[in-house]
């Protein structure tokens, strides 16, 4: 039986990527949070992935196929942040090509294209990785996606694969929008209503899974079952959309974020404001994949 | 004179008028579920607080039995529907009451003929060819109840402001298409008087796609009344993604050089862009060249100021006579379609020769069009 190492496999997504691909496959996990209770099916280590230990786990398990879900998306320490991520990615590159891995998949997200006011509504692949120009908190996504795309390039008997996936909601999942969606008045920039792409956590998880059977490799835009508007998604969850003028909640939001009473900083406005909506074609063609979840499932997901 | 379909000033209703709505009021609430009356809109106001944003829309008298689809309903034969529903909070009724006083809901004190033209609107975007999801949204973010509410007030100015008459509107082809037309007057309202023209005259009706200055998405309430009308901005890939959806495009080739010239200027076409030309090429798509007379003098402008243009931001400034357009009468032609074929990636040269075709094709239709009117204002 193939093994397949999770980095991240405490997280949301991780476990519900561990419990669809346990059918298939062998499962090792790696996180830096301690996972109790799992299943015994699983062989977990805890362990930050900056450190040694992790060489250890690719020397004695020796999965033959990664998955990368081990990057930090709340953290108001950006140095930190940035450290994790990039390193910690660079690490895994690093071991995947030592130790013969043959499948590698890194969930990156569909934000490394950036929300700008240009933006084509259905961005392709080949888009520039535009978020640093208004949103350099989290650059290290982009630097994720980049370090990834180089080895892919680098390493053409690894089938490696980038997965971009739209906003992901679910009951698992601990992602940005699900938390700002789940606030009962969700503060809105007045006089902007950018339309916003949702994918439903298993599905995501059901891509990846589809990914390692199919051997797909490249760089794959993921998309749900299509588009809404930003307030039609508040709505849905329900919660009140409060518009707010611009500049009052930048200067909030930069106050707050500074403070750490507030996850977001003042540029991630940008999200609430221009679409950052991508085209899924290329990832149905090459697989096959269709969402499970429709959009009302999707959002009623979160739903408060 | 005038073409068939174009019946002069259009102020008198087409014979087709359906009967007109009762207004909702309170009464109305709770009297029917609103999916138990066939045929009935599937809306009906729950509350008085309601109606600033329900659309009109009343159970059928006795006797009413005119068959007609329901007009708000998602096309993809679920009957529920969730684009209006009752403010649940004094918050959300205020933000609602404000929003559609913004994008202009005539309910409340709206004279009869405004209520037949909404009724018309609505019926006309009923039967243009669209995609929608589960929440009444195309996937460019066009929205029917948005847009029928936005486009009454295009539709105001085409009938009795502009007084627009179209010819030739036969000529817009089904399926993929893209309209090339002329650009004056200052503020772009021959694209959304093209856009009336082709949802009101058109068989089938068609929601026309514009494509946007850059900038227009970054101003408030702006960005999303022209995303919920169909507009995008104008990136090559929305252009693309659109025509190969079947959509019908519009672009002006001169862009803002034509948009901002001055009186002396009227109707001596500018410059044309090659973009439009290297994305029929490329699309295969049929152009449908359109020749606007009229709009080249609502606006007179002598001069653009540039510092003010550039300390905010707009592409232009232009020095107008008039804080409003004059209401000149607007002539619309629409030509036949012209097929392209060709390397879209050829050089300028080769580009710029079929390029030429299309802008003599509307100089000629321009020409033929200040003949044929009597006056600029009749």
């Amino acid at each position: 039986m193939e093994r397949v190492l999770i980095t991240g496999i405490a997280g949301g997504q991780g476990r519900l990527v561990a419990k669809r691909l346990a059918r298939d496959y062998a499962i090792s996990g790696i996180d830096a949070a301690r996972w109790e209770g799992h299943s015994r099916e699983v062989t977990f280590h805890q362990a930050d992935l900056r450190s040694k230990r992790v060489e250890d786990v690719f020397r004695k398990d020796r999965p033959t196929a990664v998955v990368h879900l081990g990057l930090v998306r709340h953290q108001f320490d950006e140095k930190l942040r940035h450290d994790v991520n990039v390193v910690g990615t660079k690490r895994i590159l690093e071991y995947c090509a030592a130790y013969g891995v043959k499948k590698l998949v890194i969930l990156s997200s569909s934000y490394v294209y950036g929300a700008l006011p240009e933006n084509p509504y259905y961005m392709d692949e080949d888009t520039a990785l535009n978020v640093s120009r208004h949103y350099p908190e989290i650059r290290d996504l982009a630097e994720v996606d980049t370090l990834a795309t180089a080895f892919l390039w680098r390493y053409p008997e690894i089938r490696t694969t980038i997965l971009r996936p739209v906003s992901t909601l679910g009951y698992y999942v601990h992602s940005s929008i699900g938390a700002y969606l789940k606030l009962r008045y969700v503060p809105t920039v007045f006089g902007f209503n950018p339309m916003m792409q949702f994918i439903h956590e298993e599905d995501v998880a059901e891509a990846i899974a589809v990914t390692l059977e199919t051997g797909a490799r490249g760089v794959f835009n993921l998309i749900g079952p299509g588009a809404v508007p930003l307030k039609v998604a508040i709505r849905e969850t329900g919660g009140t959309a409060v518009p707010v003028l611009e500049t009052i909640a930048r200067d909030l939001l930069s106050r707050l974020f500074r403070y750490g009473l507030y996850p977001f900083p003042a540029d991630a406005i940008d999200f609430a404001k221009y679409p950052c909506t991508i085209d899924g074609r290329r990832f149905r063609a090459e697989t096959g994949f269709e969402p499970l979840y429709t959009l009302e499932e999707t959002l009623r997901s979160v739903r408060r | 004179m005038r073409n068939g379909d174009a019946d002069g000033a259009g102020a008198t209703a087409p014979a087709s008028t359906p009967k007109r709505r009762r207004r909702a009021t309170a009464a109305d609430a709770g009297t029917a579920p609103p999916v138990a009356v066939p045929l009935a809109p599937v809306v009906v106001p729950l509350s008085p607080v309601a109606a600033p944003i329900a659309p009109l829309a009343a159970p059928p008298r006795d006797g009413d039995v005119r068959t007609r689809p329901p007009l708000d309903e998602p096309r993809d034969g679920s009957l529920e529907l969730h684009e209006v529903e009752p403010p649940s909070s004094l918050l959300n009724l205020a933000i609602d009451t404000i929003e559609s006083a913004l994008s202009g809901t005539f309910e409340g004190f709206a004279p009869d003929v405004l209520r037949e033209l909404e009724e018309e609107v609505a019926e006309k975007i009923a039967q243009a060819p669209m995609e929608l999801n589960f929440y009444g949204y195309d996937p460019w973010g066009f929205n029917t109840a948005v847009a029928r509410r936005a486009l009454i007030v295009t539709a105001l100015m085409y009938r009795y402001y502009f007084r627009a008459v179209t010819y030739g509107v036969e000529n817009m082809a089904q399926g993929r298409v893209l309209v090339i037309s002329n650009h004056a007057g200052q503020i772009a309202i021959d694209a959304t008087m093209i856009g009336a023209a082709m949802l009101l005259e058109g068989k089938p009706p068609r929601i026309v796609r514009g494509m946007g200055e850059y900038w227009l998405p970054t101003l408030p309430l702006v960005n999303v009344l022209m995303a919920r009308t169909g507009s995008v901005v104008g990136t090559p890939k929305n252009a693309v993604d659109l025509l190969e959806h079947g959509e019908a495009v519009i672009a002006f080739p001169e862009g803002v050089r034509g948009m901002n010239k001055s009186f002396s200027e009227r109707y001596k076409l500018k410059e044309f862009g090659l973009g439009f030309m290297r994305l029929a090429l490329q699309t295969q798509t049929p152009i449908v060249p359109v020749a606007v007379v009229g709009s080249e003098e609502q606006a007179p402008s002598f001069g653009d100021f540039k510092p003010l243009a550039r300390l905010l931001g707009m592409p232009a400034f232009p020095l107008v006579i008039t804080p409003f357009p004059f209401p000149v009468r607007y002539h619309i032609h629409f030509g036949e379609p012209m097929e392209f074929r060709g390397n879209p990636n050829d050089e300028d040269q080769v580009i710029e020769e079929k390029v030429e075709q299309v802008k003599a094709k509307i100089r000629s239709m321009i020409e033929a069009g200040l003949r044929r009117r009597r006056s600029i204002f009749f």
